[in-house]
């Protein structure tokens, strides 16, 4: 269960101090090719720096497998979504998780349609004021992300695509 | 002056939605369904589901309801959006 659910409160996120502070929340659907690294920096540049108490930052960047869960060639992945939903629901989960961990700043960048092996599918980032905070906020709002952000992954190999079903942490 | 026409009285109604997996197997994505104008039972996105006679797929695994998660037996109104939505791979 993750915790960054609308209504729920783990031991391990525990509120900061600062967990009143508005956070700054970047969420954006690509349904093209999107480069993270430029996002990032872009992201960097834009935000409020020596004024801030942010000083610590944690970033994934997940990338399409060439290979099936079932070990076969990768011809593409399609991500299908629900518009309007999945980007109000994305920013939810991430607010919850900003006023949990008191982040200053949230940022989402999520493909969507039919991505190749190799691409990026997803970039979070979060700021916060410890590297603490900052690091739990980004793996509580991946999963959030992976288990209640309306997503459907089908994998297309050799001409055939295949619904699957949510990867477990350990198996990424 | 003569009045001008009425326009047509407009039927209580939802829309419904399907997705991913859901969607292939029932073989259509959007439909738009009348309400019980006698509003007895209520309905509600487990009705609809039995009503659109979806119970060989099995049941949905979320319900969504104007964007929002909704438990199965919520009260629905007219305009609402149902969105039926089958197990969620994000990330």
């Amino acid at each position: 269960m993750p915790c960054c659910g609308p209504a729920t409160r783990s031991r391990s996120c525990p509120p900061s101090a600062v967990a009143e502070r508005q956070a700054d929340l970047r969420i954006r659907l690509w349904n093209g090719t999107f480069d993270p690294l430029a996002n990032l920096a872009a992201w960097q540049e834009e935000l409020p720096g020596e004024s801030s108490p942010a000083a610590a930052e944690a970033h994934f960047i997940g990338r399409v497998r060439n290979t099936t869960a079932a070990g076969e060639p990768l011809e593409a992945l399609e991500l299908e979504h629900y518009p309007g939903m999945t980007e109000l629901q994305i920013k939810r989960l991430a607010a919850a998780c900003a006023r949990r961990h008191g982040l200053a700043a949230v940022r989402v960048d999520h493909r969507v349609g039919r991505i190749a092996p190799g691409e990026a599918i997803v970039l979070v980032a979060v700021r916060a004021d410890r590297r603490g905070p900052a690091q739990r906020a980004l793996m509580e709002l991946l999963e959030a992300i992976k288990g209640e952000a309306p997503f459907w992954k089908r994998e297309w190999s050799a001409g055939r695509g295949r619904w699957v079903g949510n990867t477990p942490l350990a198996g990424g | 002056m003569p009045r001008p026409p009425k326009p047509p009285l407009m039927q209580p109604s939802v829309t419904v939605l399907l997705f991913g997996q859901l969607r292939e197997a029932a073989g259509w994505e959007r439909r738009e369904l009348a309400l019980n104008d006698a509003g007895d039972p209520p309905a509600t996105p487990a009705a609809l589901w039995r009503q659109l006679h979806l119970e060989g797929l099995g049941s949905p695994w979320r319900v969504a309801v104007n964007h929002h998660f909704v438990p199965p037996h919520a009260v629905l109104r007219p305009g609402d959006e149902v969105a039926f939505l089958p197990p969620i791979s994000g990330g």
